[in-house]
């Protein structure tokens, strides 16, 4: 690691009048061929680009971005962290995630600000609670530390909440201590930052149009600025992946849906935990700048606008305003959309496919940040050995023919 | 919010709606002669273009009704309004309007885009 | 210096008023803002800067402003509320903002004198170890000084939508959009004009700028044009609203205050928020000043020229008798003439054109009136203890000089106010005549006019909209617009100044709200930060509640110098909605709390409430949970009576809230055949069915009673609240794959009301209660039904149970319900009948070991995964999710499979949820996974049996009967030993049922 960040490196470059910050990354013109193009320069492609460095030793390597680094789903959601999934494989799979974030700032030297502050899950009805009770049970036997609040518990952590008087009383809560939320973008910076000091050449503002074949086995992608040569392609771009397959004659079975977000004017701290409701399609966590983060649901159709429909912001403030009776006098700040590639069992898909060379890391629907950094080290096994790593074996393609689907339909906080 | 033209009832918003996925993906007639990958086709895979797209509408909170449409994803905007029983329109009827392959601008963040 | 109050203007009364600010009192005019009226008490300081706690002022006037927000502590302590635009009135309280203890005196401010550490960025590049600190220590600290206002107090607010549909909507009530509006008055459109003040007229009133109109002065042609707008037929008028929100197809939001300037009455709607559908949006929302970069461009006594001329204006206050002018631009010299009119003198005026650009007219007046003209010249920076009282200038020989003064007010030009434009996704383009972004071509129905289009020129704004509002066909208009300014809008392009200080602690700012400098902006990009939007987010530009209003067209001026780039190829970042904070209660509206949703009863609800039901939620529903007989009862104990009860004698459950369909039509057997699991084509009429309906993916969706009166007519239940979903589902497949079926479905769940009777004495009270039905086995056997005439309404009885126990379901329509659940008590007294609630029937078909969709299914389980292979038609060539049951993985024989369990010590309780282990003990913290074989679905103390009873799914279910196994517990280490059993645990021969 070259460029070391410290409050010591602060002060020192505190008395040049901070003129002297080294370039965090280069943006270089493509090379005529790589060994493996990543295309899609989110948190999970920068992350593949690193592990592949890293864990794999594979440094000729191009992550190519359409637009600006981080600037699709990375830098457009609510930055929950949380691995309290019902499945093992997905325990299983977003654990080792979680575990990542632990050691992440350190490792890349780069402070994401991944605050444990605990994630809460809100029961409404008896049905919640039995579905929750189901999944404690479950993560604690996969080792996890998700556990059951009643209301009073709940009510000492957030104390604005109103668990009484509202339509669907607040019942108890699943809680996730190790849960929380991170610094979107600092994902990719940091990512971007380490990789590209390994040798991976990040290049922006460079859209992939197709992907090429002969005879079942990738050649290469053509880009606005020219065709480029690679062995291994894989692509990440979420939203937008299902489009780029098409290219490679590979179909993929997603849809890609509007999912909005929104803030509220930075007020002085009021709630130190993610509480997300699934009933209410709600989740609201307080950033440092103490701004309230609030995720709203997807809409149920297809749409690459960016733009989700005005009544799924209605309803989700009708539900907050209703569970945080100070937001009556708060207001909306910024609102914005994303576009979310959803699975029919709301699990990602992290494979191989009929094209030789070509990988796939899609599908990852309203819950793809926190699976960041450990999506990025299995997808980086899985391109690196052309094999899944143990943990995404079953995030395959297979499934959706032989029918050995990951139904996370219960664990994803917004209804699909 | 988009504006649906119901071909019974008229304009209406849309979260009186109920999108059904792509239209024209006709049930096999005899599911037990597919292979399980074919199969598995059928119930989970459907296209998901950016662009013209054909897709199935219910009109869930009024006549019950569907329909199918025409629409290019990119912009939301409904290019063709048609019921089951029409014909599907063959894709030279419409105009992609979108700007660039995939619709977003070279330069800027993609919601705004700005004119070279 | 002081301010000065300007009697002749007209929209400010001279009534004064009491308002309170950090603890003191002051005067005010009736009309003030919360910033005019502290102007006028001359109090320049008013809040802490966001990261630096520097001491700010009053920026602008208007929606813009990046400082001046404020606590209002009468109302509910509302935060961050823009002192610019919230207007007063008598006794409101109102508290500055993010300072501590004191606003003069603020500990924060340290973070001042150690800002050159807090370079851009700085946190991603410390506080990272060592481990536990940033959760700890850190984090902690930076939320703590974080944060603007104080968390307000609950508020429920009563604050109401209102839907409009019109033809034409004009943002704006200014003289673009009053132009518009005089074309439109008795046209066959429908016109909304939505304005933000309470007062019309925009620049007319707002500025010094326009002289006359058709020879009229601006206030009387406003008032004028407006009664001719009352007057008209088709055009109404919305004031204190504010568009905030352009969504796609021509759907926009807007905001109205109802309370403008009085005490809001917490009874009344104090917001209406508007839902405008239009055919056609006509932009006509002006545009805004932009600063300039200078040093210590954020000490309390700058503002933005525009709005300094605003409050002498629209206000009727100078918050200074002599500020000083710096300009790039040919707009401020009405600035000038509202001063010396007033009677006051600007102390200098600085204009960084080039001597030859400046217009004659303005340096003939400058000179007229003894007023320090700097061409060519800039604001070097200034310097005061919490406020403006030195100004620096470089004068066109690079030399500089410093004047006193004590406001200082720039102007960087104007930017067309695009937001709403872009928002709707129009394309905006580079405009190097005005050296701003705008409109350019539009992605809906709308029409940009004057100052947002781009069109700065008085003389040419008639034109204009004759021409972009001749496809409405209307009258040409041509007015005579007199200004006091050049009309030719000439500006040089200018962003910052440099600064001769080479201090580290010299800042000159580009974000005020987020304490952006420029040297962090550089500093961003020597990083590689490059893009725009890397550029927001690594250094906050522009992301505070302001969005950059005044400086984010700056900033792209900043960048492309230093990246030596076109501002257009810069780009710009996204404006994101509203276009100024939203208020969360104006959203939301009244649909909360009991409006939330609809609570759905069913015709006895009355009855259960007096009878002490105590009610779940199951979807909309309020159903019984159960019943307290005495008021110390607790659940468990009245589930146990209820359940031990039904089995003794009879207990009756209000089953109204089960879906009901009704399936008619020539193809009805063929429809249910393919919709259903089971086979149809033999079943004898009047008779009925459990039945199962499949996803196409092979999993358990519903289940229900089908009634089969014959083939073309069917009755379906459905679970509760999965009736909309299976009507739904069936409605698709009819439609949409097989239209040729002659099948119509009716959801008739509302038309009858269902009660069920189960239990040994069900035939004896039923007996009694329908005398002329004949409820022997013989000819009333399980599972058929009987419809007949209840008091001229259709009645049906099926003889179906979900107890396990004899039982009769009655199907009865709700004008008669009420009555007959009565008449059944009356009877039903004498056989000890007991009314039960969701909880008892759920205890009562575990002990049968029926399954409840979505508790020992979760749609992951096929038929064969709960043993009811003999419920799938195997002859059938076709039903919905058939094929997928014979998938690699669904046909697997270790799938979870549906058991009984039981405790081996029958004293233990096995918890729902819990999962089925092969090991006798748990870790207590465990680490690496453990693998469990399934999970307890549904559990429960059956009374019956006296001891615990569990379902569960678990792998291999089926060939580990008898097998000892172990469930964990939710937080202990040891696990209870269980017995592997079948599911059925009361009368598996059905001798109960069928007898």
């Amino acid at each position: 690691m070259r460029k070391k960040y410290s409050f010591l490196s602060l002060i020192k470059n505190a008395f040049t009048n901070n003129e002297n910050w080294e370039k965090m990354w280069e943006s270089p013109d493509p090379k005529k061929g790589y060994d493996v193009i990543i295309v899609g320069g989110g948190g999970h492609g920068l992350g593949t680009a690193y592990y592949l460095a890293k864990e794999h030793g594979i440094k000729n390597i191009a992550v190519i971005e359409k637009g600006w680094l981080g600037g699709g789903n990375t830098g457009r959601n609510t930055t929950i962290i949380r691995s309290n999934y019902l499945w093992n494989e997905s325990a299983h799979l977003y654990d080792h995630s979680v575990k990542l974030w632990e050691n992440l700032s350190e490792e890349l030297n780069f402070n994401m600000m991944f605050s444990q502050r605990g994630v809460m899950n809100l029961a409404h009805n008896e049905h919640d609670i039995k579905e929750m009770k189901r999944r404690i049970s479950a993560n604690r036997l996969n080792g996890l530390d998700t556990q059951w609040l009643d209301t009073k518990e709940i009510e000492e952590l957030v104390p604005i909440m109103n668990t009484k008087n509202l339509r669907y009383p607040v019942l108890g809560a699943a809680f996730q201590p190790r849960g929380g939320v991170a610094r979107h973008d600092a994902v990719a910076w940091g990512y971007a930052l380490r990789s590209n000091e390994m040798g991976v050449d990040i290049i922006q503002n460079c859209e992939v149009k197709d992907i090429q074949t002969d005879n079942h086995k990738v050649k290469g992608v053509n880009t606005s600025k020219g065709f480029i040569k690679a062995d291994k392609v894989a692509v990440v771009a979420s939203g937008h992946t299902s489009v780029l397959a098409q290219t490679a004659g590979v179909k993929l079975p997603l849809q890609s849906r509007p999912l909005q977000a929104l803030v509220s004017e930075p007020i002085k701290p009021v709630i130190n935990t993610v509480v997300m409701s699934n009933a209410v399609h709600a989740y609201v966590s307080q950033s440092d700048k103490g701004e309230l983060v609030i995720g709203a649901g997807t809409d149920g159709y297809n749409s690459f606008t960016q733009r989700g429909g005005y009544d799924v912001i209605e309803e989700t403030v009708r539900a907050i305003v209703e569970l945080y009776p100070i937001f009556g006098k708060m207001k909306m700040l910024r609102q914005w959309g994303g576009i979310v590639d959803i699975c029919p069992d709301a699990s990602p898909i992290i494979s191989k496919c009929d094209v030789k060379g070509l990988y796939f890391n899609c599908g990852w629907g309203t819950g793809g940040f926190k699976a960041t950094p450990g999506s990025a080290n299995v997808f980086a096994h899985t391109v690196a050995n052309d094999q899944p790593h143990k943990i995404n074996e079953a995030f395959n393609l297979e499934r959706f023919s032989d029918g050995r689907l990951i139904d996370e339909h219960g664990a994803a906080a917004v209804a699909h | 919010m988009i504006l649906i033209n119901c071909p019974y009832c008229g304009e209406r918003e849309q979260s009186e709606f109920s999108n059904g996925g792509e239209a024209h993906v006709a049930r096999p007639k005899n599911p037990e002669a597919l292979s399980d990958k074919d199969w598995g086709q059928y119930v989970f895979y459907r296209s998901n273009p950016k662009g013209i797209f054909y897709e199935r509408w219910v009109h869930t909170h009024g006549c019950r009704k569907w329909f199918n449409a025409v629409r290019d994803t990119s912009t939301d905007t409904f290019l063709k309004i048609y019921k089951l029983d029409d014909n599907r329109p063959d894709i030279s009827e419409f105009k992609s309007t979108l700007k660039s392959p995939s619709g977003e601008p070279s330069v800027g963040s993609g919601n705004f885009a700005v004119k070279k | 210096m002081s301010a000065i109050n300007n009697k002749n203007c007209k929209y400010i009364s001279q009534v004064e008023i009491k308002i309170t600010f950090d603890g003191k009192s002051y005067s005010a005019f009736d009309g003030d803002t919360v910033a005019s009226a502290l102007l006028r008490n001359n109090i320049r300081l008013i809040g802490r800067s966001f990261k630096y706690h520097r001491p700010r002022g009053i920026y602008t006037c208007g929606i813009e402003e990046p400082n001046a927000l404020v606590q209002i502590l009468n109302e509910h302590n509302e935060p961050n509320t823009r002192a610019t635009i919230k207007r007063t009135y008598d006794g409101i309280n109102i508290s500055s903002q993010n300072r501590w203890p004191s606003l003069s005196f603020d500990i924060g401010s340290i973070n001042n004198i150690l800002s050159p550490i807090f370079s851009a960025g700085f946190y991603y590049k410390t506080f990272m170890g060592p481990k536990g600190f940033w959760k700890k220590i850190y984090e902690p600290l930076i939320r703590r000084t974080a944060g603007l206002g104080k968390p307000p107090k609950n508020f429920r607010s009563k604050s109401i939508h209102q839907n409009h549909n019109v033809d034409i909507l004009i943002v704006g009530g200014g003289l673009s959009g009053l132009i518009a509006a005089r074309k439109l008055i008795d046209t066959n459109n429908e016109v909304l004009i939505v304005e933000q003040d309470c007062f019309l007229g925009g620049i007319l009133k707002n500025s010094n700028k326009v002289k006359s109109i058709d020879g009229k002065n601006v206030f009387e042609w406003v008032n004028e044009t407006e009664k001719l707008i009352l007057g008209s037929k088709n055009i109404k008028i919305l004031k204190n609203t504010l568009v905030t929100t352009y969504n796609f197809t021509n759907h926009l939001i807007a905001l109205e205050d109802k309370f403008v300037g009085k005490k809001i009455d917490t009874n009344k709607s104090e917001l209406t928020l508007h839902k405008i559908r239009t055919t056609h949006t006509i932009l006509a929302n002006g545009h805004i000043e932009r600063f300039i970069s200078f040093r210590n461009n954020d000490l309390p006594g700058v503002m933005l020229a525009s709005s300094f001329e605003k409050y002498i204006e629209r206000y009727g206050v100078a918050p200074d008798e002599n500020p000083v002018i710096f300009t790039n631009n040919s707009s401020t010299i009405s600035l000038v003439k509202s001063l010396i009119n007033l009677g006051c003198k600007p102390s200098a005026y600085i204009d960084s054109r080039n001597k030859n650009d400046i217009e004659d007219e303005t340096k003939d007046y400058l000179s007229k009136n003894n007023i320090p003209f700097y061409p060519e010249s800039e604001v070097e920076g200034c310097e005061g203890n919490k406020k403006v009282e030195k100004v620096y200038i470089r004068s066109s020989n690079k030399e500089i000089s410093s004047i006193k003064a004590s406001m200082l007010c720039p102007s960087g030009g104007f930017n067309p106010d695009i937001h709403l434009f872009t928002q709707s996704k129009g394309l905006v383009k580079w405009d190097d005549k005005i050296i701003s972004f705008k409109p350019d071509t539009a992605f809906q129905n709308t029409i940009t006019l004057g100052s947002v289009s781009g069109n700065y020129k008085f003389k040419d704004l008639c034109s204009e909209i004759n021409k972009k509002l001749s496809f409405l066909k209307t009258n040409e208009l041509n007015l005579e617009i007199e200004t006091n300014i050049r009309d030719d809008f000439s500006i040089k392009e200018l962003w910052e100044t440099k600064t001769n200080k080479k201090s580290k602690w010299s800042k000159s700012f580009i974000d005020l709200h987020n304490d952006v400098t420029t040297k962090d902006l550089q500093q961003a990009i020597n990083e590689g930060y490059d893009r725009i939007e890397h550029l927001k987010r690594y250094t906050t530009n522009s992301m505070g509640t302001d969005q950059g209003k005044i400086s984010s067209i700056n900033s792209l001026g900043i960048v492309s110098k230093i990246l030596k780039k076109k501002i257009s190829e810069v780009g710009t970042t996204t404006y994101r909605p509203p276009y100024a904070p939203l208020s969360f209660a104006a959203i939301a509206g009244r649909s909360t709390y009991e409006y939330y949703d609809p609570e759905r009863k069913t015709p006895i609800h009355n009855w259960h409430i007096k009878n002490n039901a105590v009610f779940e939620d199951v979807g909309q529903w309020k159903r019984p949970w159960y019943f307290k007989k005495y008021k110390t009862e607790t659940m468990h104990q009245a589930v146990q009576r209820e359940s031990k009860q039904t089995r003794q004698s009879a207990g009756i459950l209000d089953g109204s809230t089960l879906g009901k369909i009704e399936i008619k039509g020539k193809d009805a057997l063929e429809f249910m055949n393919l919709m259903y699991t089971n086979a149809f084509t033999k079943m004898k009429p009047m008779t009925s069915r459990y039945a199962l309906m499949l996803g196409e993916d092979g999993m358990i969706m519903d289940d229900g009673i089908i009634c089969k009166i014959n083939d073309k007519h069917f009755i379906a239940t459905t679970t509760s609240g999965g009736a909309p979903k299976v009507f739904a589902h069936m409605e698709e497949f009819l439609q949409t794959e097989w239209p040729h079926l002659q099948v119509y479905l009716n959801s008739i769940t509302e038309q009858f009301t269902t009660f069920n009777i189960s239990g040994p004495k069900a035939r004896e009270i039923v007996s009694k209660v329908f005398s002329d039905i004949d409820f022997s086995n013989e000819k009333f056997p399980f599972m058929t039904f009987k419809t007949f005439n209840y008091k001229n309404t259709q009645a049906r009885i099926m003889r179906a149970s979900f107890t396990g126990e004899l039982g009769y379901e009655i199907y009865i329509s709700p004008q008669h319900a009420l009555e007959l659940w009565e008449l059944i008590f009356k009877h039903g007294k004498d056989f000890d009948l007991v009314p039960y609630g969701t909880e008892t029937m759920h205890l009562l078909r575990a002990e049968k070991g029926y399954v409840v969709i979505g508790q020992e299914t979760d749609g992951t389980v096929t038929p064969i995964d709960i043993n009811f292979n003999w419920m799938i038609g195997k002859k059938k060539k076709d039903f919905i999710g058939k094929r997928s049951l014979t998938r690699s993985d669904t046909a697997r024989e270790d799938r979870k499979q549906l058991v009984g369990i039981v405790p081996l010590d029958k004293s233990q309780f096995i918890e729902e949820g819990q999962h089925i282990v092969e090991c006798e003990n748990l870790p207590s913290k465990i680490k690496m996974p453990i693998e469990y074989l399934g999970h307890i679905s549904s559990s429960y103390h059956s009374p019956n049996l006296n001891h615990c009873i569990s379902m569960a799914m678990i792998k291999s279910g089926n060939k580990l009967m008898g097998k000892k196994l172990f469930v964990s517990t939710p937080k202990g280490t040891k696990n209870i030993p269980v017995e592997i059993v079948s599911p059925v645990f009361i009368d598996p021969e059905n001798k109960r049922l069928t007898s």
